[in-house]
């Protein structure tokens, strides 16, 4: 069952288009990933989902509230970890999260008992009482990821959730991460920490102003393969081959060996009957095995090509 | 949205925590009510050292050319004074709601504090009042404390002359009481709607502090002669000021929209 669904979701600052006609549906108990280089919409997309911004078109439902309904409603079911910690310096760290109980009304001794399991849990044991204006980086962001945890939300939207944490640290975010999806909570994060993606996401979409791919990682991988073609004479005639392909492949040619990076859209068999059609006498056909973050470059990349 | 007071009960108590730990904000709070005591206080107490008749009634004609011959020119002088500085004391509910809002709102902005406060269901109405509450509470206190202060350091100063007290009046304890808390909302409300569009908690505090100035004019056309104070005109001051607290609260609530904070200031 979904707990967000996205649907044709757009918005605009003036003439600037942030993000364009975004669909893609996220389960209960799903990590969902959400990528993109710097700029391409994802702080925009989870400001939209989280209701701190209207879209311009389009909607959303989130865990059963539409976007452009009960706004109350949509932000005491949602956790929000923002890129900044935005945690108050003079407060101490009981301050802080006492602080956000009391704004979910929810200031009792048992949701305080939770916060400092949490704060246990992730090191900040002992230091309920200190400022946090003493706290280092990776302090204060699992201090702000606790907060944004207290009221226990059914969906949690995590901006960098590791960026600035010690390895130790960023392995207990990530379990606990793991944890919330297992009691059902869906958690979308946003990341560039590629290896993080691949081990916690069930589900991956990449924008860039626009949905680029979305799928899991095996799918992705798939969808925008690099395939070598070893052909009879020279590849890079065989390369012309391809240019009736739609949407446009790039390839490269070394001697015998055609390297084709897939479209969106494009599989390897399409690019196979075009090279047959083309009289190219193949001997081999061999799919590459490739990182995420091979697959996340050649999509944002792609995009570019395409938007000239 | 719908309205819920503990939520803006709860802005109001982080922001009397951060207020308590701020040193550099309370002295600032507090050197005001000092000056706006301790000023009037030295000048009676000046004047009383050198009581000289002659130069007191040349200078209480000017201000009433019909005073009685047998009236006591340095009580008719102390008295005007303390009528006047009714109007520079209406500085400090100003000024002290300016100097805690502006940290409270522009400083959200400045410390990034702003955008998980906003993810929280906290409405526009609530942030208003909470962070209102949280510097209007305070200034309206330490405006009622320093005029305690006021009354007891002039009444002590003057009692050798006077023989009885001078303060309280009726004029001062409704001006406190009443025309005081208006100023203080208005102090608040400038500062709330000048931070909601500027990015510095320093900015917002100058631009705001720019309202004392037609309050000073209105002292200095006092002090000239041209203005003659009193309860009626203290009135018809804070029933404009309440007008203008009106219009400010309405325009502070519509500048608190998310989406044209998150997207300007986050």
């Amino acid at each position: 069952m979904s707990r967000i669904e996205v649907r044709s979701l757009s918005k605009h600052f003036g003439p600037r288009t942030a993000v364009e006609g975004l669909d893609f549906d996220v389960g209960e108990g799903e990590v969902f990933g959400l990528l993109g280089p710097n700029g391409a919409g994802k702080t925009t997309t989870v400001r939209m989902l989280t209701g701190l911004l209207r879209p311009s078109s389009g909607g959303a439902t989130v865990c059963g509230v539409a976007l452009d309904g009960d706004g109350e409603a949509l932000r005491s079911r949602v956790g929000l970890l923002t890129e900044q910690p935005g945690l108050y310096d003079r407060l101490t760290a009981r301050e802080n999260l006492r602080f956000f109980l009391k704004l979910h009304h929810r200031d009792t001794k048992q949701a305080w008992e939770a916060a400092r399991r949490w704060m246990h849990r992730f090191g900040l044991g002992g230091r309920e009482d200190d400022r946090c204006g003493t706290f280092s980086k990776g302090m204060r962001q699992k201090l702000a990821l606790i907060r944004a945890l207290l009221h226990e939300p059914q969906a949690l939207f995590l901006d960098e959730p590791t960026s600035g944490l010690d390895p130790e640290s960023a392995r207990a975010v990530r379990e606990a991460v793991g944890e919330l999806a297992a009691e059902g909570r869906t958690v979308v994060l946003c990341s560039h920490n590629m290896g993080e993606v691949e081990r916690l996401c069930a589900r991956v979409a990449v924008v860039k102003g626009r949905l680029l791919a979305v799928g899991t990682v095996p799918e992705l991988r798939r969808q925008t393969g690099v395939v070598e073609v070893h052909v009879e004479g020279s590849a890079g005639a065989a390369g012309e081959a391809l240019g009736p392909i739609v949407p446009p492949c790039v390839w490269v040619a070394e001697a015998h060996v055609l390297r084709v990076t897939l479209a969106a859209g494009v599989s390897i068999p399409d690019v196979v009957a075009l090279l047959v059609q083309a009289r190219v006498r193949i001997h081999a056909v061999l799919p590459a095995q490739r990182a995420l973050e091979d697959v996340y470059l050649e999509l944002t990349r792609g995009s570019e090509t395409e938007a000239t | 949205m719908s309205f819920r007071l503990h939520r803006a009960l709860a802005v109001s108590w982080k922001e009397a925590l951060d207020l308590r730990k701020n040193p550099g904000l309370l002295a600032s709070m507090l050197a005001l009510p000092a000056v706006l005591v301790l000023v009037p206080t030295g000048v009676v107490w000046a004047w009383l050292r050198n009581p000289d008749a002659v130069t007191f009634r040349s200078m209480a004609l000017y201000y009433d050319p019909t005073l009685p011959l047998n009236a006591d020119p340095v009580r008719f002088m102390i008295d005007k004074l303390v009528l006047d500085w009714f109007g520079v004391f209406l500085l400090m509910p100003v000024f002290v709601p300016i100097l805690i809002s502006s940290q409270s709102v522009a400083g959200e902005k400045e410390r990034r504090t702003l955008e998980p406060l906003l993810a929280a269901p906290v409405s526009a109405a609530e942030l208003v009042l909470g962070k209102s509450l949280a510097s209007v509470v305070p200034a309206v206190a330490i405006t009622w404390l320093s005029f305690a202060a006021f009354v007891a350091a002039v009444d002590a100063v003057a009692w050798p002359l006077v023989h009885g007290p001078v303060l309280p009046n009726g004029m001062w304890l409704f001006g406190v009481g009443v025309v005081a808390p208006l100023f203080a909302f208005l102090g608040n409300g400038l500062a709330v709607l000048v931070s909601a569009r500027v990015g510095e908690a320093r900015l917002a505090q100058q631009l705001s502090a720019l309202v004392v100035l037609p309050l000073m004019g209105l002292v200095g056309g006092q002090l000239a002669g041209w203005i003659r104070a009193g309860a009626g005109y203290y009135a018809v001051q804070g029933a404009v000021v309440l007008v203008l607290d009106i219009l400010l609260i309405q325009a502070s609530v519509r500048l608190f929209d998310r989406e044209r904070l998150v997207s300007r200031w986050t």
